[in-house]
């Protein structure tokens, strides 16, 4: 099967992207370089074609209800114009995926998630919506979205459509929706809009200085700050509790999953916790980590920190902060300790 | 297009060789990997004393991305490493064929097997 591509292709190859497959789309991993990307995000601001990502709509009476059924989050607590961040769980309390949830009308939402999950989210909901008045439309083929990301990127947001927006609110103007959201830690905004306005967008805002990221450098940027990357940190087995993200929980509402979360809160469990390497070196997925000579983990996130300059990563681990770790990387064992995300 | 001196050996694996007076081999890597490597963030390399012979890993050069051997191009003995790298990673991007080098062996043979710029040129063409 051929890779799907986004109307920038061109654009991307034409800037010397290298381009790789991501979840079945060819996409940019790096422009120039991953580290001027990274830095570019954190000290001015860059653009994200990722349009890859979902785009569910959910209309209709019931879409509260069922929204707060599907998701951690209680909907009736959000107020038009507010953006939530959270996840959808299975019975078990496993996640399938994490999603924002727009919510546009007190009817109407709208839910944006990763590219590898679409169709299974999709399946989801419907499978789960019999009892509720609602619609789903998928129009993740027809919707792009833009990351622009960076201290600057207010800044740019103005000069292009004269407007702003907070964080974690959404604003509607025409076809558009920008939102004060992302996955870099960074100020800024993603914009949702009709996939042939893409072009028109991109050029408006790389034109202004806006400077093309690619997923390598969205990578060790989610990375620093401790965001989860779907199909990394979680695979289909891990709870919202165990990626130590129990703040998307709102316990007061009845969810799918909340059994099993209520029931793993009693226990112990591993928790997802931040690996900062003491010695020289760059941590790597999958890399084997010890606790006093016996492996108790593998990392499922691992790079360098480009502003730490430090080896940084990720595993499901019951350890205190502090504690002394080793990791394994090419049959050495580094010295590293537990912290506390963000790493920054 | 990438820089290949022409005073430079050159390997398949893309390192280069730069033999000095006294018989020691200078050797990097050559512009063409670092580029394919991007951004290089570490740098492991051997100690000075250590032996190889022609094939072996003896370093390893690090991206963000993915870690990458760099092979011993000729068999002989780590006289010399460059400690700069430790601090600065960078230089092999920056400058691959100059203070970005990584190790100077003695060898234990003359060179063989190995490209001049011409027919490494039209290997990364």
């Amino acid at each position: 099967m051929s890779l799907r591509r986004t109307p920038l292709s061109t654009h991307h190859r034409a800037l010397g992207a290298k381009m790789v497959d991501f979840a079945g789309w060819e996409m940019p991993i790096q422009y120039s370089s991953i580290i001027s990307e990274h830095k570019s995000v954190r000290e001015n601001v860059g653009i994200f074609d990722v349009s890859h990502m979902g785009q569910i709509f959910v209309k209709g009476p019931d879409s509260v209800k069922f929204l707060s059924y599907v998701t951690t989050w209680d909907m009736e607590r959000q107020k038009d114009g507010d953006c939530r961040y959270c996840h959808i769980l299975n019975e078990k309390g496993h996640i399938i995926d994490d999603t924002i949830v727009y919510t546009i009308a007190a009817d109407e939402y709208l839910l944006v998630p990763n590219a590898s999950k679409i169709n299974k989210i999709v399946d989801w909901l419907l499978n789960n919506s019999d009892d509720f008045d609602v619609t789903i439309k998928d129009l993740s083929d027809i919707y792009f979205c833009l990351a622009l990301q960076g201290p600057e990127a207010p800044r740019l947001l103005g000069q292009h459509l004269n407007t702003s927006v907070n964080s974690f609110q959404l604003k509607i103007l025409d076809d558009i929706i920008v939102s004060g959201t992302g996955y870099t830690g960074e100020l800024g905004c993603e914009i949702i809009g009709p996939l042939d306005k893409l072009e028109f967008h991109w050029e408006a805002l790389v034109d202004m200085g806006a400077i093309p990221i690619g997923l390598g450098a969205r990578d060790t940027l989610r990375l620093e700050k401790g965001y989860l990357l779907s199909g990394q940190d979680f695979k289909g087995t891990e709870s919202t509790l165990e990626t130590n993200y129990a703040w998307v929980i709102d316990w007061d509402h009845d969810f799918i999953g909340r059994e099993a979360l209520v029931s793993q809160k009693q226990n112990k469990y591993s928790k997802l916790s931040g690996i900062l390497l003491e010695d020289r070196g760059v941590l790597r997925p999958g890399c084997s980590v010890f606790y006093n000579d016996n492996k108790i983990s593998e990392l499922t996130s691992g790079s360098l920190s480009p502003i730490l300059k430090k080896g940084i990563g990720l595993a499901y681990m019951d350890l205190d902060i502090d504690s002394k770790i080793t990791v394994e990387v090419r049959g050495k064992h580094l010295n590293g300790r537990v912290v506390r995300t963000p790493f920054l | 297009m990438s820089e290949v001196p022409d005073n430079l050996s050159y390997t398949k694996d893309h390192e280069w060789m730069l033999v000095k007076d006294d018989g020691k081999v200078r050797i990097g890597i050559t512009d063409h990997a670092q580029d394919a490597l991007s951004d290089v963030v570490f740098v492991e390399l051997p100690e000075i004393g250590s032996k190889f012979s022609e094939g072996d890993a003896m370093a390893v050069a690090e991206s963000v991305k993915a870690a990458s051997d760099i092979y011993a191009p000729v068999s002989g003995e780590i006289v010399e490493v460059n400690d700069k790298l430790e601090e600065s990673p960078e230089l092999i991007n920056e400058s691959p064929y100059d203070f970005g080098w990584m190790v100077v062996m003695i060898p234990d043979n003359k060179l063989n097997n190995t490209l001049d710029s011409k027919s490494y040129r039209e290997l990364i063409d």
